[in-house]
């Protein structure tokens, strides 16, 4: 493909864009099913059924006065939010998403994606740091405290469909799952990939670092504006980044019965499994969002070194043998 | 001791999920308010003799203000008429006055959307236009 | 010599907070997402672990001791019942009762059950709140939205037959205002038995869900030795196994007749005192209903005079958080000379601040609320001099005085 065509396609479908309106669906489901399983109504207003409510926060943030505080690292600052943005950004176009193959791909996919996850925690890492803020401190070392603990087992239940596949790219983890999902192969990985995901994300039981009612907003907290307005799409792109991963990895990617046809008909068809699929794993992460209370960092970085990582390791061994 | 589970909340989030929520969807829907609700006060300025009592019980300061509305003959003498002014954006709607007026000019309606950009509308001072 | 090196006290107070950087001490409130009402407190911190709290009070000091000094006996009820939302029947009981002492009127039975029923009404309401609150504390919002879901039928309850769903306005001097509404029995009947239910269905929640136990089991511990040392009251104080309870102890309303059962548990943490507080919630809907069975037929409010005879009184009842206390002092004449008031999270702040001790900073949240604290009742002012060791309570002109002079004299910033 021509590079003007792989712009086009990285920047508007099924790139950039593509994804930023997906991550504005995932808020707005995440707020409307927690609503539901809550006995309340969620956003109604904004749009029809509040649809274009997390567009509307966006634009209300986007036009607020951005406060700085006076001791802040200026550099880091102002220039991380758009650095902590790039690095979903980026990590997306690896996913395959119209097709087996996606819009750049690479023998070594995998491990850029693990680059790009240590990228982003790192980028968060400094934001919080940058702030120079009483809450953002302790909110900083939370969240690198947090991260020793998903951060291993999350690389290993990623590794563990390469191992399966034999390959570390996407496109070849997804073709080798032409017969068998390898959710059905490695479900414990699954498992430990979820729940890492769950701490990457910030959310309950993990949301310990940008725990609202004890550090206000955790490293988020000096952040106004515009600034801030980036941080919160940003989330709300790792969510969506995340979910595209496990979809990927072991339910498949876009894979799935289609009808014979020319080229468009059959990447609708495997667009369409593929946002099947990203929600499903959606709404998994959704429910068990809704259905836990926040657990104290010694305990959550305890679980994670005790429990995930050997889980994880173990089922690393399986697939090893399976092989 | 009972057992320790994790997500022994999913079973009732479910349930709930499929029923109805139970927002009101006011203001795009009626608020239903029971009926004892205590709202705006309302004078019947017929019923009202300008006692006082009102302005005497009300808790709250400058509420209730009695001011003259006109004159009377009594025999050879020229009296004063006093009638109740409400400011009723002090008005904490407790009722008292409700309580103790003997002659039942004053009641409190279900009306709640009392607020205002313009002080002047809330100042209820009909009572002051008797008939001569 | 400097201010400090002079009094003993005052050297002590400055080593207090000085021996610790600054860096170490993170403030807590006095505006803070876990606090419901703004109160300070200077946390000393190393890493995650607390080693010292110094609370300030006095953010929501109002001064309605002193305007109860300015409005008649019947308006002052207007103005106890505005001192807390939660509790604002409670208030308005106690100024009542206090002053209905006074008297030599007896206020009517009917009145006296009307009176039990919406005091245990404003109990579930209290303690239901301060669960769907704990819920929001610990990051469980679920429970926080289940809970208020169902406290609204309490509210519904209450402002069907007061008219208001938070400052009630029911109280009177002799009695009640207004007669039950024609239908409520069955009403209450139905609701209470949802409530009882509902109350099964989040006790047995809380006391399986691994994420909130981890958060609550064995946090914030006290034992009766601190009990008794600090004297706290209510659900804190029934926590350690000590089971006092005004209603028992002192009947008032019609506590004589409808009795109840008092709870308490022994484990003294936290998750005790969700089960606590949910099982006295379950307590009140059994009183509610029992109330309504056994509730007399008759008038609900006397006539009587405006001026209420001189003399001293004091009462107490138990407000959802504990025993509210009541003075008064009347002069015999229309406005009364002196109303005091202590309020139960004044006597449960220092054992907040002796459980907080050691705990890590993610647990002052959950600690601190587990006193249910009402700030707004509590709050108050007082001199202390510590060179003169004299402490007196200030009148405003003094006050007004006072600053008038220090910035006269330059003191401007």
């Amino acid at each position: 493909m021509t590079t003007a065509a792989i712009l086009v396609e990285a920047l508007i479908f099924p790139g950039l864009t593509f994804f930023v309106c997906i991550a504005f669906l995932f808020e707005w489901l995440e707020r409307k099913t927690a609503a539901r399983m809550q006995g309340r109504i969620g956003p109604v207003v904004a749009g029809r059924f509040g649809i274009l409510q997390p567009v509307a926060d966006f634009f209300k943030l986007a036009s607020k006065e951005e406060m700085v505080p006076l001791y802040a690292d200026r550099l880091v600052f102002d220039f991380g939010p758009q650095l902590f943005f790039a690095a979903p950004a980026m990590g997306l176009v690896f996913v395959p998403v119209t097709g087996p193959s996606s819009i750049l791909s690479d023998p070594l996919d995998l491990l850029f994606m693990l680059f790009i996850l240590a990228f982003s925690a790192l980028m968060a890492a400094l934001l919080g740091y940058s702030s120079a803020g009483r809450y953002s401190i302790i909110a900083t070392g939370r969240l690198v405290l947090q991260y020793t603990g998903y951060e291993i087992p999350m690389i290993i239940a990623m590794v563990t469909p390469a191992v399966l596949a034999g390959s570390l790219s996407f496109d070849g983890i997804v073709a080798a799952q032409g017969t068998y999902w390898f959710i059905l192969l490695a479900p414990i990985s699954f498992a430990c990939f979820l729940v890492a995901a769950l701490a990457e994300l910030e959310k309950p039981p993990f949301d310990i670092p940008s725990a609202k009612t004890e550090i206000v907003a955790g490293w988020m907290t000096e952040f106004s504006g515009r600034a801030l307005a980036y941080v919160k799409l940003t989330k709300n792109l790792s969510y969506v980044f995340l979910s595209a991963i496990a979809v990927a990895l072991f339910l498949g990617g876009p894979l799935g019965p289609v009808l014979s046809g020319n080229a468009t008909v059959q990447s609708f068809f495997y667009l369409l499994y593929f946002l099947i699929k990203l929600f499903a794993v959606g709404f998994c992460i959704f429910a068990i969002r809704t259905a836990l209370a926040r657990v104290r960092i010694d305990q959550a970085t305890r679980l994670f070194w005790t429990v995930i990582t050997p889980l994880s390791l173990l089922q690393l061994g399986v697939a090893l043998i399976l092989r | 001791m009972p057992r320790r589970k994790i997500g022994g909340a999913l079973g009732e989030m479910m349930r709930t999920a499929f029923q109805r929520p139970i927002t009101k969807r006011y203001p795009f829907g009626s608020p239903e308010v029971s009926n004892r609700f205590r709202g705006k006060l309302d004078i019947d300025p017929v019923k009202c003799t300008g006692c006082g009592i009102c302005a005497i019980v009300c808790p709250s300061p400058s509420t209730i203000e009695m001011v003259v509305a006109g004159k009377r003959r009594v025999g050879d003498r020229e009296l004063e008429i006093q009638r109740p002014v409400f400011n009723l954006f002090n008005c904490i709607s407790c009722g008292q006055c409700v309580d103790d007026c003997k002659f039942g000019a004053l009641r409190l309606t279900k009306n709640f959307e009392l607020a205002t950009t313009d002080k002047n509308t809330l100042i209820m001072s009909k009572a002051t236009e008797i008939a001569k | 010599m400097s201010e400090e090196e002079k009094s003993p006290v005052r050297r002590k107070a400055a080593a207090g907070l000085m021996q610790y950087s600054p860096e170490n001490i993170v403030p807590f409130g006095p505006v803070h997402p876990a606090l419901k009402e703004p109160e300070y407190f200077k946390l000393v911190l190393e890493g995650e672990r607390i080693i010292e709290v110094y609370p300030k009070i006095g953010y929501v000091h109002r001064g309605i001791e002193r305007a109860a000094q300015d409005r008649t006996w019947v308006q002052n009820i207007y103005l106890f019942e505005r001192i807390c939302g939660i509790c604002s029947f409670a208030h308005s009981l106690a100024y009542s009762q206090t002053v209905e002492g006074l008297s030599t009127f007896e206020i009517p039975r009917r009145a006296r059950y009307i009176r039990t029923i919406i005091a245990e009404l404003e109990r579930i309401h209290s303690h239901l709140l301060w669960l769907g609150l704990v819920g929001y504390w610990t990051g469980f919002d679920t429970l926080f939205m289940w809970i208020w879901k169902d406290r609204e039928h309490v509210l519904d309850l209450v402002e069907s037959i007061t008219g208001n769903r938070v400052h009630k306005s029911f109280v009177t001097l002799s009695g009640v205002r207004k007669d039950l509404p024609d239908g409520i029995g069955d009403r209450i009947r139905t609701e209470m038995n949802y409530l009882e239910k509902r109350v099964d269905f989040y006790k047995e929640l809380v006391s399986t869900e691994e994420t909130l136990l981890t958060r609550t089991k064995g946090v914030g511990r006290i034992n009766q030795e601190v009990a008794r040392r600090l004297c706290p009251v209510g659900p804190l104080l029934r926590s350690t196994g000590i089971a006092r309870d005004v209603r028992v102890e002192d009947p008032y309303a019609a506590y004589d007749e409808v009795v109840p059962d008092v709870k308490s548990s022994t484990d003294g943490d936290i998750a005790s005192l969700i089960v606590l507080r949910l099982e006295e919630a379950r307590e009140s809907c059994r009183l509610v209903t029992h109330a309504m069975e056994r509730i007399p037929q008759g008038p609900v409010r006397l006539t009587v005079p405006r001026i209420v005879p001189a003399g001293d009184n004091a009462s107490h009842v138990e407000a959802p958080r504990g025993e509210l206390i009541y003075f008064v002092r009347s002069g015999g004449k229309m406005l009364p000379e002196r109303v005091k008031m202590r309020a139960p999270t004044l006597a449960n702040i220092l054992t907040a601040v002796e459980m907080l001790k050691g705990r890590p900073l993610a647990d002052v949240p959950v600690v601190l609320t587990g006193m249910d604290p009402c700030f707004g009742c509590m709050d108050r002012i007082a001199v202390v001099d510590v060179n003169k060791q004299k402490e007196w309570a200030i009148r405003g002109e003094e006050l007004r005085q006072l600053g008038i002079q220090y910035y006269k004299k330059g003191n401007m910033q």
